[in-house]
């Protein structure tokens, strides 16, 4: 498969997708923020959007939920066009913006029930969906404390029960482990597999590898406003080929490295930065004498060498020619 | 150094924000000016006298107020622009000569001026006079209309007789003087002006106190605490940048009266100590603010309370003279301000040092126990000090 | 219309919870007004005046004016103390003990040309001007009725005759009195002048805990996520507006029935006391909002409406009689706070809803502008 088919819409109309977005492009100041971008979510899947901070993921999310009309393009949220004021599109989506958007001087349970009203849920129902989703994200022992009191865990946790509230068919979560302990997170995951597993579809933005990795069935990979290339993981690491990811831990005259290893014939990508160098390489078992030479030779002193199988962060690297870290 | 480092900090925060300046600078200028044209120093009472309908005894009537010669000023005014003219301020007082007011007495019929005025001592005052003169006209045309009736003659020929007989007769008189020393300082803004700052000071000071919650809120306290800064640095220096900003705009205001206004603050040295301590209530009170505030809203409100309620309860905004002997103690006794109005009050008179020995002593003494108060809150909140305090409960919001 | 209650429901409850909000909306202002209205006195004067007499005469015309004063003592409009030496009762004038002393001399009723003497403290204008005009009129009344007497009796001069006149002339009651139409010519009284003032002023800031709050709600991100709901954009901003309507009519109704309670205010016919009051809130929602629209930060349109509420409140008159000064009386008519103040004087004579029909027009005129200045604005700000 080339990188072209791969970064192509995909063929199927979208017929039966519970979201399907076409061409979408935004642009702020002149600034291209979004360009092209299109992407289908099927039931039950998980979608991730995988890239650094600043490639327009949250730019995406925000057309996607309705709250930013696109410059062009189009998006159905099951069949249905979304607009700002497209209410039915709206109430199958159930969205967990990256900030912590509920109410500190309310308590957990008083935020998911004003939430359920307004999800449309009557003041009954409301009620007792609010306590199973209390229940859900774990925060029962704790439902009549003012969210400001939380910790960032438990606040990130309250935000996420936020989008459940009315069984969406569609759940979109922009970010949403950003500054959570690993506990937290790993609950977090677990709760957006199991949904997953109930056939909920799932749009996950991310900028961590091992997130998307774990999560989604499909990850299209963002860069500066562009879908680079999106498909299963296998797709992804197929396109790499049969490279290895090296990172090298350094000090000393990073720039020189670079340049030194480029010039070394195995290698197929080279990302530089801070404290260290990450590159592509055919055949690094191989190679790593002469890729430790030629970053010493260059001045700089090596602290560390990590050698890894293909991954998603290895595409990116490959496909951008920077790291997601940066 | 360190202490000045960080009032340095307080100052440049306080400063840079435009609205605080206009709020600092500006405004108690704006005021100072506005009130002092408006209601300053020696303005006369105006009255305002309507005629429904005009005729001999009416004109009579409105000339004997205009002459009144009581220091106060008596125009003419139209009929149905006289109430509202009382009711928005713009008249002290009205006087109103209603229809039919010739015929009426003529007829031997009762008349009624009607007087309004709008609540307060000018409007007793000029009710008063009002009532001296309408009362002399009275006796007049009731003697009058007494002599038309006893000997069947026209009532102006009545009244001629009464007027005749009025200036031969030896007559029982009032005669007025006044005796104290004057305590009205004359310019007409010198007044307004002094109280105006010190309603300022103390609201600007409270307000300041905003930027200490903050900073509590912030952990920028326990930051600080973090570099090897002494407790007594840190609090020397937050009490030193309040207590700068304040002074900053106590000093301002005095200049810029002084040749704007022409104000007489007095003794400079004397005054300049007087706002000094003041400012140092004012600091001292918005520390002891900040301290225990827990909401920037929350110090914003109380201040703007506090400022107000002191300083209408301080003589700020009616002389203390005029507060009964009770209100007068419960002033001194709750509100700095009566003390230190006490002082220009006493410095306007021309006094020294000497004279405002007291208020400046009891001035110094309120702003040392606040500073104390203030400190003892402030450290209890630092690590080391004890229980939940609002320091670690504001940063476990963050 | 569903989204709007749930969500203005939210922000009341919100604003409830905060003692900020609850302190600026009522607390403050009802303290205020009372601290004032107890500074500036509630009656006509702030105490009764401190006079002495000093009655040398020791007849019946010395005693009716004692007796004068005495009933004046009674209704608490002055206090008298009696002093036997009249050199006693300068220094206690001098001294400002007292506000004015009387010193009636010997033979004031026989005497045709002694004199009533009153020594007025220097620093007491008002107490010693009332003092004199006391004086006056009682000398007044009796000079009127002896002119009367010997005019009516005329050539040749018969004491007796003069002397029944005089008891005659003394029933004839006098033609022109004054009344004090104060209160029923639109002029408020003290304790309410101030209750309402506090109360206009303060709306001003109590409005911004709604429409503020979108401010606070965009930064936070709560925005978004009602944006992403299936909310129609234009609740979002109907609540907040309706929020700040609902909270600063709260803030007023609390006001007005607890001055009337606790105050003694007297606001007047209820029916034109809430049309003021109602064309107030909205008048203060919109002007609010649209410096709302216009800031960018919370803090940013916490210290403009700060600066805009004392603006608009010193320029409508709330902390003085700014028609004083001729060159800003105009300006007056500028604020909502002038109208509000000037609608209810009008009911202070026992006017009704026509009277204020007027300042209720020209304040919803101002609601009507800012609000569609600021609706135009902030629509923009509710899409991202």
């Amino acid at each position: 498969m080339t990188l072209r088919q791969l970064a192509a819409p995909p063929t199927s109309t979208g017929t039966g997708a519970v979201l399907s977005c076409r061409g979408l492009r935004k642009s702020y100041d002149g600034r291209l923020a979004v360009d092209g971008v299109s992407f289908d979510i099927g039931k039950g899947e998980t979608y991730g959007l995988l890239g650094p901070n600043g490639a327009g993921k949250t730019t995406v999310i925000s057309m996607v939920v309705g709250i930013l009309p696109p410059d062009a393009g189009d998006i159905r949220v099951a069949g249905l066009p979304m607009t700002l004021r497209a209410l039915a599109a709206k109430s199958r989506i159930g969205y967990v913006p990256q900030e912590i958007a509920v109410y500190p001087d309310l308590t957990g349970r008083e935020n998911l029930r004003l939430f359920a009203r307004l999800y449309g849920l009557r003041a009954a129902a409301a009620r007792a969906r609010a306590e199973e989703v209390l229940e859900v994200v774990g925060l029962s022992g704790r439902a009549g404390d003012r969210a400001g009191t939380y910790s960032g865990g438990m606040q990130r946790r309250l935000n996420i029960g936020a989008g459940l509230l009315h069984r969406p068919d569609l759940l979109i979560l922009d970010e949403p482990t950003v500054g959570v302990d690993p506990q937290s997170r790993n609950a977090i995951l677990d709760d957006v597999t199991a949904l997953s597993g109930r056939g909920v579809a799932v749009l996950y933005t991310t900028h961590y590898m091992e997130e998307a990795h774990r999560l989604c069935d499909r990850v299209g990979i963002i860069d500066a406003g562009r879908l680079v290339a999106q498909g299963t993981q296998r797709e992804l690491t197929a396109l790499v080929g049969q490279c290895d990811r090296v990172r090298l831990g350094a000090t000393g005259d990073l720039a020189s490295a670079g340049e030194a290893l480029e010039r070394l014939g195995s290698v197929r990508g080279i990302a530089v930065g801070a404290d260290g160098i990450e590159l592509l390489d055919t055949d690094a078992r191989t190679a790593l004498p002469a890729i430790l030479a030629a970053v010493s030779g260059a001045g700089a002193t090596v602290r560390s060498v990590t050698l890894e199988e293909p991954d998603l962060e290895a595409v990116f690297l490959h496909l951008t020619g920077r790291s997601l870290r940066d | 150094m360190k202490a000045l480092a960080i009032a340095a900090v307080d100052l440049r925060r306080t400063l840079r924000d435009r609205t605080n300046l206009v709020f600092v600078f500006v405004f108690p200028l704006l005021l100072v000016f506005v009130l002092g044209t408006a209601v300053g120093g020696v303005a006369v009472p105006r009255v305002g006298v309507a005629v429904a309908e005009s005729g001999p005894l009416a004109d009579r009537l409105v000339a004997a107020l205009a002459a009144q010669g009581a220091g106060i000023s008596v125009r003419r005014h139209s009929v149905g622009e006289l109430a509202p003219a009382v009711a928005h301020g713009e008249l002290d007082a009205g006087v109103l000569v209603p229809a039919g007011y010739d015929a009426a007495i003529r007829a031997g019929h009762a008349v009624t001026v009607e007087f309004v005025a709008r609540p307060g001592t000018v409007g007793t005052r000029v009710g008063s006079v009002v009532r001296a003169v309408v009362g002399h006209e009275a006796g007049r045309l009731r003697a009058g209309l007494f002599v038309a009736a006893e000997r069947g003659v026209p009532l102006d020929d009545g009244l001629r007789g009464v007027d005749g007989v009025a200036a031969s007769l030896p007559r029982l008189s009032v005669s007025a003087r006044t005796v104290g020393t004057d305590l009205d300082t004359g310019g007409r803004f010198d007044t307004t002006a002094s109280t105006q700052l010190l309603l300022f000071l103390f609201v600007t000071a409270l307000t300041a106190s905003v930027a200490l919650v903050e900073t509590r809120r912030l952990g920028v306290l326990r930051r600080m605490l973090a570099t090897p800064t002494s407790t007594a640095a840190i609090l020397t220096g937050e009490g030193l940048g309040r207590l700068t900003v304040t002074v900053l705009q106590g000093g301002f205001m005095m200049v810029a009266t002084a040749l704007l206004f022409d104000v007489r603050w007095g003794d400079p040295f004397a005054a300049g100590a007087l706002m000094l301590a003041f400012a140092s209530v004012a600091g001292a009170a918005g520390l002891l603010m900040g301290s225990l505030a827990r909401t920037p809203q929350l110090a914003s409100a109380i201040g703007i309370l506090l400022g107000l309620g002191l300083a209408a309860l301080g003589g700020t905004m009616m002389p203390l003279e005029f507060f009964t002997p009770f209100m007068r103690t419960v002033a001194h006794v709750v509100s700095p301000h009566a003390w230190a109005v006490d002082g220009f009050t006493a410095l306007g008179r021309g006094g020294g040092f000497g004279d405002i020995a007291v208020d400046l002593a009891v001035l110094l003494a309120v702003a040392v126990v606040l500073t104390a108060v203030a400190c003892r809150r402030l450290r209890r909140e630092l690590p080391g000090g004890t229980s939940r305090s609002a320091l670690t409960r504001g940063a476990g919001r963050s | 219309m569903r989204a709007v209650l749930i969500l203005a429901g939210k922000d009341l409850r919100l604003r409830l919870r905060d003692r900020s909000a609850v302190l600026i909306a009522v607390v403050i202002p009802f303290t205020l007004a009372l601290i004032f209205a107890t500074v500036f006195g509630g009656n006509e004067t702030p105490r009764p005046f401190a006079y002495a007499v000093t009655d040398l005469d020791r007849g019946p015309v010395a005693a009716a004016f004692v007796d004068v004063l005495d009933r004046l003592a009674e209704r608490d409009i002055v206090t008298v103390r009696r002093v036997a030496d009249p050199a006693e009762a300068a220094e206690l004038a001098d001294g400002g003990t007292i506000d004015a002393a009387f010193v009636l001399p010997a033979g004031i009723g026989t005497d045709g040309t002694a004199a009533i003497e009153v020594i007025g403290n220097v620093n007491a204008p008002t107490a010693a001007d009332v003092a004199r005009s006391l004086a006056a009129a009682f000398v007044d009344d009796l000079t009127s009725v002896r002119v009367a007497a010997v005019a009516a009796a005329g050539e040749p001069h018969d004491p007796r005759r003069i002397a029944a006149l005089a008891e005659r002339a003394a029933r004839f009651t006098p033609p022109v009195s004054v009344v004090d139409v104060s209160a029923q010519r639109r002029i408020l009284d003290t304790r309410t002048w101030f209750a309402a003032a506090m109360a206009v002023f303060f709306l001003f800031f109590t409005v911004q805990f709604g429409v503020s709050s979108l401010i606070e709600e965009r930064a936070g991100g709560t925005l978004g996520r009602l944006l992403a709901m299936p909310v129609p954009p234009g609740a979002v901003l109907t609540a907040k507006l309706l929020t700040s309507v609902l909270f600063g009519a709260s803030s007023l109704a609390v006001l007005i029935v607890a001055t009337t309670a606790f105050m003694g205010a007297s606001w007047g016919a209820p029916l034109a006391v809430a049309a003021l009051a109602g064309a107030a809130v909205l008048a203060a929602t919109g002007v609010t909002a649209v410096v709302a629209s216009l800031a960018r930060t919370a803090e940013q349109a916490g210290s403009w409406q700060a600066v805009l509420a004392m603006l608009l409140g010193m320029l409508g008159g709330v902390f003085f009689p700014i028609e004083r000064v001729p060159a800003l009386k105009a300006l007056s008519w500028a604020t909502p706070h002038g109208w509000f103040l000037g609608g209810l004087g009008e009911l202070a004579g026992g006017g009704s809803l026509r009277e204020v029909l007027p300042a209720v027009a020209a304040m919803c005129g101002f609601a009507a502008v800012t609000g569609a200045v600021a609706v135009v604005r902030l629509r923009k700000a509710v899409r991202p």
